[in-house]
């Protein structure tokens, strides 16, 4: 047990260590950004009417001294890590005053749930086949979901995206196409809000998990039929054991260890993926917010984004990564 | 089994802690959609994305809340509108509405005092009485508070207000302007006039967040989604105690701004009947559900259906850094005359372009006022190419326009000739390479092979910022490649932060706007009066809109010092922006192509008599403070 906690200490100490180089590297990227908060501020009111030039001047300064963006870089560096480790992200600059972590506290529920919901269904599903797929190589169910994630798997995801806006918003308008949940539904641990929620999720998660679905259940086909291959497997079906249990306890079992490290791998490009479909599907997640941030030059918000993503991510790996040797007793703590 | 137990306690200890850390968003009461039926309430899309900050109402404060949400346009309201178009018959003069004003402006002779006389018997939504004290405090605490929307402006122009009595309103300025009324003037917005009783008791004006909204619009607060993305307004049942409600009831009992909308779910959203006004699409969506859907419409009966904007989209040419290869007119000119009207029509709008050859966009009024009587001019203009004379104006390319896109949308397609004109524009410069080739000569230019060369032999070659996606990219291309066809060599450069680099000056040449105008009243000082060089930066300094371009002479200088000193509605004023358009097409500083078209279309279903070409009473684009009037126009379909 004491060398689990070294291998628990080693990889916690890997993940402080990618947070900070990941946080840091954003805030170098958003603050080296042509993009300027002041200016883009400036920009959206002083279009809308007819502000003399001396005007715009004096609210550029008076922007310039409120966003605190004409301090040194390194000076804004400091600031910005010694505020983070009391928990405060500074005011968004495209929402001025709202605090940047309460915007991103607001969306981070829609793109979890998202991410979490698909995610478990393609991963489950498309492994669960893919295993039945290469075990029961003969079977015409099972291959016919070989072709199907062969067709799928290469489709690009907004592609796929808009098919199913265009099949189910307007060929066949059944389900709801924007927004996180119905107009006429309050926001709270309801039975009808949840169903709502749910209603309105079909189709983001649907088109997660369509195109994840193909890569899942190819991995895990062709590990399983190498796995049967086995000597071990042999000798378990010749001697006589039930075919759930190779099934379950030998074949899956060993096959699905390369598909945990993929999961592993794979969480970061997902997350990447629910941003389109947020702007798809006007979800309000953390994707659209990200977006709008950017656009915005809101250094504050990016930053605000990008830490709650960098730790999800990396806590999601490092999660894994302590599961891996509890999963597979062969993997040694040390 | 140790380790399954380990595995198990994990997992749930996980999503516990991630259902626990799943804050909704604040709390919210929803609104029973019962209680709004269709032939009730209108619903309108507002093109702003997601509002981050829902409960923020301060419109006087960017704090990120939405402006477009119904709270501009059917809660706020201040002293004058000018409509972008010709405005309601009988409730305008000059596409002036007064509001709140109970008639027009009143300057003292030197343009140093400006009075104001205020309706009678107006209430905010709270029931209180609308007096000149709220006039005076809104600018009063806006002078005290920098950081406050309007602070700058009226710190740098107001001495004092007085207020002889509840409805007059005196303003002392700092020095003469002539257009100072033009602030409290909505064309997409304005000052608006704030609640004296709301704003006095606030600490800091600068967190308050004015969640409920007390206004003195027609419409209050029903409910907004806590995620940012509806608003819903009842009509108040005093709205005949509003300014709007003077010049006709608002039908709907109920307006639903939606926004966040992508554009393929709007167009599936009007024609599934949970839209009645979409604020803009691309040509190609717009032209797809009119045909489509025989309830839709847009500004046009027919091609190209798009409402033109107020805002011209032109070359701007950077005379700073730029200078070396468009200092001389003559290059300019000759860059002008290698442009195809037809091509350039084609490639952004799909031939749905309202072109201007003249610094003025044609929409609105101006056709009446400039484009129209301007005619005769341009035919006549004649450009010296240094060995000849040349008639570049072409009167008809609007025609050959329609004949292309008569083949794809046939009868939709207009032959009347002002039909035309209003449709397509008034002409534009004929593309004469002969003559642009001998302007280049004439301002020293020379040929390498296919090249050419400026007068300091250096190639002529540079690159054409455009903005990454939408109509304008799609121009940008097609006069770069028409450039580069010719022998010069430009490159399109599709910017991202288009809008940071032009006000930087970080850029040679571009394609965007600089010239907006009021659309429904001929006076050009929204835009001109900035054009000034008083206002031009220096090279590295950010420039103020709107003279992006960094042009400045003693000429143009003079015709706005002049417009400055002339009364807003002196007939006057219309003969210096025939200057001012002169001047520009003899200097040719920019070269202007078109209106900003927008592709506004409103459905027929639940709700008509909408706003279009043939009854032009308001500017179909939701998001305007003006377009509140709809709602007086508008009437259940039954």
């Amino acid at each position: 047990m004491t060398s689990y906690f070294w291998f628990v200490a080693k990889r916690a100490v890997l993940l402080v260590a990618v947070i900070f180089f990941g946080v840091s590297a954003t805030f170098f990227i958003t603050h080296l950004s042509p993009i300027s908060p002041v200016e883009t501020a400036l920009g959206r009111i002083a279009n809308q009417s007819s502000f003399s030039p001396d005007a715009i001047e004096d609210m550029r300064r008076v922007l310039t001294d409120l966003y605190g963006t004409d301090r040194p870089l390194l000076q804004q560096y400091v600031t910005f890590w010694q505020k983070l480790a009391a928990g405060d992200l500074g005011p968004s600059l495209i929402a001025f005053p709202t605090p940047a972590m309460t915007l991103v506290m607001q969306a981070l529920p829609w793109t979890v749930a998202l991410l979490v919901v698909s995610t478990l269904i393609t991963f489950l599903a498309g492994n669960l086949l893919g295993a039945l797929a290469g075990y029961f190589q003969n079977n015409m169910a099972l291959k016919a979901f070989g072709v199907v994630a062969v067709v799928l798997q290469p489709i690009p995801y907004y592609v796929v995206a808009f098919v199913l806006l265009i099949l189910f918003g307007f060929v066949w308008p059944v389900l709801p196409i924007s927004g996180g949940y119905a107009m006429d539904v309050a926001p709270g641990w309801t039975l009808d809000f949840m169903w709502s929620v749910a209603l309105h999720a079909i189709l983001p998660a649907v088109s997660l998990v369509l195109v994840g679905f193909g890569t899942w259940f190819l991995g895990m086909r062709a590990l399983v039929s190498n796995v049967v291959t086995e000597d071990y497997v042999t000798y378990a079906e010749l001697a006589g054991v039930k075919r759930s249990t190779i099934m379950g306890g030998y074949v899956i079992r060993n096959a699905m260890i390369p598909q945990v490290t993929g999961l592993a791998m794979n969480i970061g490009t997902v997350f990447s993926g629910t941003i389109i479909t947020e702007q798809v599907f006007n979800y309000p997640g953390l994707g659209s917010l990200l977006i709008d941030a950017v656009f915005g030059g809101d250094y504050a918000l990016v930053l605000a984004v990008s830490t709650i993503s960098i730790t999800a991510v990396g806590i999601a790996i490092f999660i894994v990564d302590l599961l891996y040797p509890l999963i597979d007793p062969r993997v040694k703590a040390e | 089994m140790h380790r399954r137990r380990f595995l198990t306690t994990t997992a749930m200890s996980a999503l516990s802690l991630a259902a626990g850390r799943m804050a909704l968003a604040q709390d919210a009461t929803a609104p029973d959609l019962a209680r709004f039926p269709r032939d009730k309430t209108v619903i309108i899309q507002n093109p702003e994305g997601v509002i981050r900050n829902p409960g923020w109402f301060n419109i006087w404060v960017s704090g990120g809340g939405g402006q477009s949400t119904g709270l501009q346009q059917l809660v706020m309201d201040t002293l004058w509108y000018i409509d972008p178009d010709a405005g309601i018959t009988g409730a305008t003069e000059n596409g002036i509405y007064n509001s709140l004003a109970a008639g027009p402006w009143q300057y003292n002779e030197d343009f140093t005092q400006m009075t104001v006389a205020l309706r009678e018997g107006l209430l905010w939504s709270d029931g209180k009485p609308f007096t000149s004290a709220d006039v005076a405090f809104t600018v009063d605490l806006q002078v005290r508070t920098p950081g406050m929307i309007w602070s700058s402006t009226f710190a740098n122009q107001v001495e004092s207000i007085e207020t002889p009595d509840e409805k007059t309103v005196v303003f002392r300025l700092k020095r003469p302007n002539s257009r100072f009324h033009t602030l409290f003037s909505v064309r997409w917005n304005a000052c608006w006039i704030m609640p004296k009783h709301i704003f006095e008791t606030v600490a800091d004006p600068l967190t308050f967040d004015f969640n409920p909204p007390v206004g003195l619009g027609a419409y209050t607060l029903n409910s907004f989604d806590p995620n940012g993305t509806w608003f819903i307004w009842d009509k108040r049942p005093d709205w005949d105690k509003t300014a709007l409600g003077l010049v006709g009831e608002p039908a709907p009992q109920h307006a639903i701004y939606r926004n966040n909308i992508s554009i393929d779910n709007r167009l599936i959203e009007m024609r599934n009947g949970t839209l009645d006004m979409i604020h803009d699409l691309t040509p190609e969506g717009a032209f797809a559900i009119v045909q489509q859907d025989p309830t839709t419409q847009g500004w046009f009966p027919g091609f190209p259906y798009a409402h033109p904007d107020p805002t011209l989209i032109h070359v701007i040419f950077n005379h700073q850094s730029g200078s070396a290869m468009f200092g001389d007119k003559r290059i300019r000119w000759a860059l002008a005359l290698m442009l195809d009207a037809r091509s350039m029509s084609m490639a952004s709008y799909r031939g749905a372009a309202t072109l201007s050859a003249i610094a003025v966009p044609p929409t609105g009024t101006h056709p009446r006022d400039y484009h129209g009587p301007l005619q005769d001019y341009l035919a006549a203009y004649e450009v010296d190419t240094g060995t000849r004379k040349v008639q570049v104006y072409d009167p008809d390319v609007g025609v050959q326009i329609a004949d292309m896109v008569r083949q794809q949308f046939g009868d939709a397609v207009p032959t009347d000739p002002t039909a035309l004109r209003n449709a397509f524009g008034y002409g534009w410069w004929r593309q004469d390479i002969a003559a642009a080739e001998e302007l280049l000569t004439a301002a020293g230019c020379t040929k390498d092979g296919r090249q050419w060369m400026l007068p300091d032999g250096q190639p002529f070659r540079f690159s054409l910022m455009v903005p990454p996606d939408g109509v304008v990219n799609r121009l940008g291309t097609v006069i770069a490649q028409s450039w580069s066809q010719n022998g010069i060599e430009v490159t399109p450069e599709a910017a991202p932060d288009i809008r940071e680099r032009l006000t930087a000056g970080d850029y040679v040449a571009s394609v965007r706007w600089a010239v907006e105008t009021f659309g429904g009243h001929p006076d050009l000082s929204f835009f001109l009066d900035s054009y000034h060089s008083a206002y031009v930066a220096q090279p590295g300094q950010p420039q103020a809109p709107r003279n992006l371009m960094r042009f400045s002479s003693p000429a143009q200088d003079a015709i706005i010092e002049n417009i400055r000193k002339t009364d807003f509605n002196d007939p006057r004023s219309l003969e210096l922006g025939h200057e001012f358009v002169k001047y520009y097409v003899d200097e040719m500083p920019i070269i202007p192509i078109m209106a900003f078209n927008v592709f506004s279309v409103q459905s027929n279903r639940y709700w008509t008599n909408w706003p279009n070409a043939e009854q032009p009473y308001a500017n179909p684009v939701t998001n305007w403070g003006n377009s509140r009037y709809i709602l007086t126009q508008i009437r259940a379909a039954g």
